[in-house]
């Protein structure tokens, strides 16, 4: 079965670690929702209106996705089984809402796993573009491409006034949610973020933390994106948040300027503990391991930690979730058994070293 | 009826506040609406909780009091009324904003900063036909403010360039379709 490629212990191109900022700028993801007229939106059309909307998108891919360079594999959603669905979310491939769909639902994968459109979601079409690091024009023109072919071959639902069509208020006029994901250790040790996101969400943008409900982000990973989609062109909202990202990322290093030179062997002192935590535990929570992989990557970024590679981190921090675990154990883990599975996890990527380049396997 | 807040504009939105138990309603104008503290709250609670704010922004259950929707609007494409919309947050189909068309700005401008209008990227299909409209649009304002300050000559001349650019229309359609 084609979703059997995407579900291996392999790490997605946009897992590695690219680009300049990297070490703050995790990853950057552009997302776009289309839909087609003549049919109505997810909420109320017909599971019959739902198989035509699937086959009629997914034929355009597979048939012509060569045009662009791309090879799709279209996975239907009620052909996996539930443990499968969950990986491919935790791989950031599939959202929550597709994997719970009651209709014919699919997603189109693109083999760098970089492109993922999902069909039937809360719209006809999500497109979702990935990158490695901070590359919100790329990730956008990437996008965009894949956009403007598909309405070539396909009827949008699109309107003068409103823009794209969406079956959520929130989503109307572009269509367009743009993120960036960041790490901010010493902004969060320094209190700051506290002060810094009701000042970001005045200026039209929101942060989350990346594992979702909690105030406390996990592992001090945090997502920031557009809230408007209505008004602003792609362009200039694009604009709003790389500034934002930008100004960001500078108080983040004067944060981690501020810290290092005022305590410098506390800090030291905690990043060499997580290390040992990481690299010799037998036990490991997902909240542990959370903030341990925090703590090494900025010793790596303040190069207290030599010879580990950062892209092994990005890969951790997407593996060490429960249903990839699973999968990787080859069996229903209970949560004592998910911790020693994710202890053993750690032990063998951080003490081998070893370096997965370009999606190989890591066995 | 008047806003509460500022006893000054024209109320547009009603606002239900649950305070110790005791549910009070406040008929606001657009402006204070958007600085109401109670909206915020919720908004900033959890923003995708939509249908939250809908129901705080139109209380379905006391339609009849708010001025602004004693009809109800049920769109003949997907048979959503104004009030599943409220309730699900979320349309039917894309005729829906058509047909709840009237009551969209107020809901756009509170989840999109006051804007109510797209500005972006333009399927090609819908490019050059939209792009004329709007300079029909344009050159349209243009001559009532000519024929305003009485400037006939120049009002003329705008009236035929409207005459040129729709003509043009009507052959694209033509062509395009
Ligand atoms: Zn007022
Ligand atoms: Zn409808």
């Amino acid at each position: 079965m084609a979703v059997e490629r995407f579900l291996q212990p392999r790490a997605s191109s946009w897992m590695a670690n690219n680009g300049e900022n990297v070490d703050i700028a995790m990853s950057t993801r552009i997302r776009l929702a289309r839909n087609l007229t003549d049919f109505k939106f997810p909420y109320s059309f017909t599971e019959d209106e739902a198989l035509k909307v699937d086959k009629e998108i997914s034929s355009v891919l597979l048939d012509k996705g060569s045009e662009l360079d791309y090879t799709f594999s279209h996975i239907s959603i009620d052909e996996l089984a539930q443990l499968q669905k969950e990986v491919l979310i935790e791989k950031h491939l599939i959202s929550p809402y597709l994997a719970k769909t009651q209709h014919s639902g699919s997603v189109l994968l693109s083999q760098n796993e970089e492109l993922s459109i999902m069909v039937n979601e809360e719209d006809h079409l999500r497109i979702q573009s990935l990158q490695s690091g901070f590359h919100l024009q790329n990730a956008y023109k990437i996008a965009n491409e894949l956009d403007t072919f598909l309405e070539k071959n396909l009827s949008y639902a699109f309107h003068e006034k409103y823009g794209y069509l969406t079956s959520c208020p929130t989503n109307v006029g572009t269509g367009m949610r743009a993120s960036v994901m960041l790490h901010l250790p010493a902004l969060t040790m320094s209190h700051q973020i506290q002060r810094l996101i009701p000042a970001i969400s005045r200026l039209g943008m929101v942060v989350r933390g990346i594992y979702g409900e909690g105030s406390q982000a996990l592992g001090n990973v945090y997502q920031i994106s557009n809230q408007l989609t209505l008004g602003k062109s792609e362009y200039e909202i694009l604009q709003d948040l790389e500034n934002m990202t930008e100004q960001i990322i500078q108080q983040e290093r004067k944060a981690r300027e501020a810290i290092l030179l005022n305590s410098p062997s506390t800090l030291e002192d905690r990043v060499c503990r997580s290390l040992g935590v990481l690299t010799h535990s037998r036990l490991l929570t997902t909240e542990e391991a959370a903030t341990c992989l925090s703590d090494v990557r900025l010793g790596i970024d303040l190069k207290m930690i030599q010879d580990m590679d950062m892209s092994i981190l990005n890969e951790l921090m997407i593996f060490m979730q429960p249903a990839f675990l699973q999968q990787y154990a080859d069996n229903p883990l209970q949560p004592k058994e998910r911790d020693f599975a994710r202890a053993k996890l750690f032990r063998e990527r951080l003490n081998k070293k070893e370096i997965n380049s370009e999606g190989e396997d890591l066995a | 009826m008047i806003c509460d807040q500022c006893a000054e504009r024209y109320a547009s939105v009603m606002v239900k506040q649950q305070q110790h138990g005791q549910i009070t309603e406040l008929h606001l104008c657009d402006i204070c609406a958007a600085e109401n503290q109670s909206i915020n709250i919720v908004f900033e609670k959890d923003p995708l909780a939509i249908h939250q704010l809908l129901s705080n922004w139109f209380p379905i259950s006391k339609a009849s009091i708010n001025p602004i929707r004693k009809e109800i609007t049920t769109c003949p494409s997907c048979d959503f009324t104004f009030s599943n919309f409220l309730q699900l947050g979320k349309f039917g189909c894309p005729s829906c904003y058509d047909e709840f068309s009237s009551q969209l700005n107020e809901i756009f401008k509170r989840f999109h900063n006051g804007n109510t209008e797209h500005t972006g990227k333009i399927p090609a299909s819908y490019g050059t036909t939209l792009k004329i409209k709007k300079e029909i649009e344009e050159l349209r304002k243009q001559m009532q403010v000519s024929i305003q300050g009485e400037h006939f000559e120049e009002a003329a001349r705008l009236r035929d360039e409207v005459k040129m650019l729709s003509s043009k229309l009507e052959g694209g359609a033509l062509n395009g379709s």
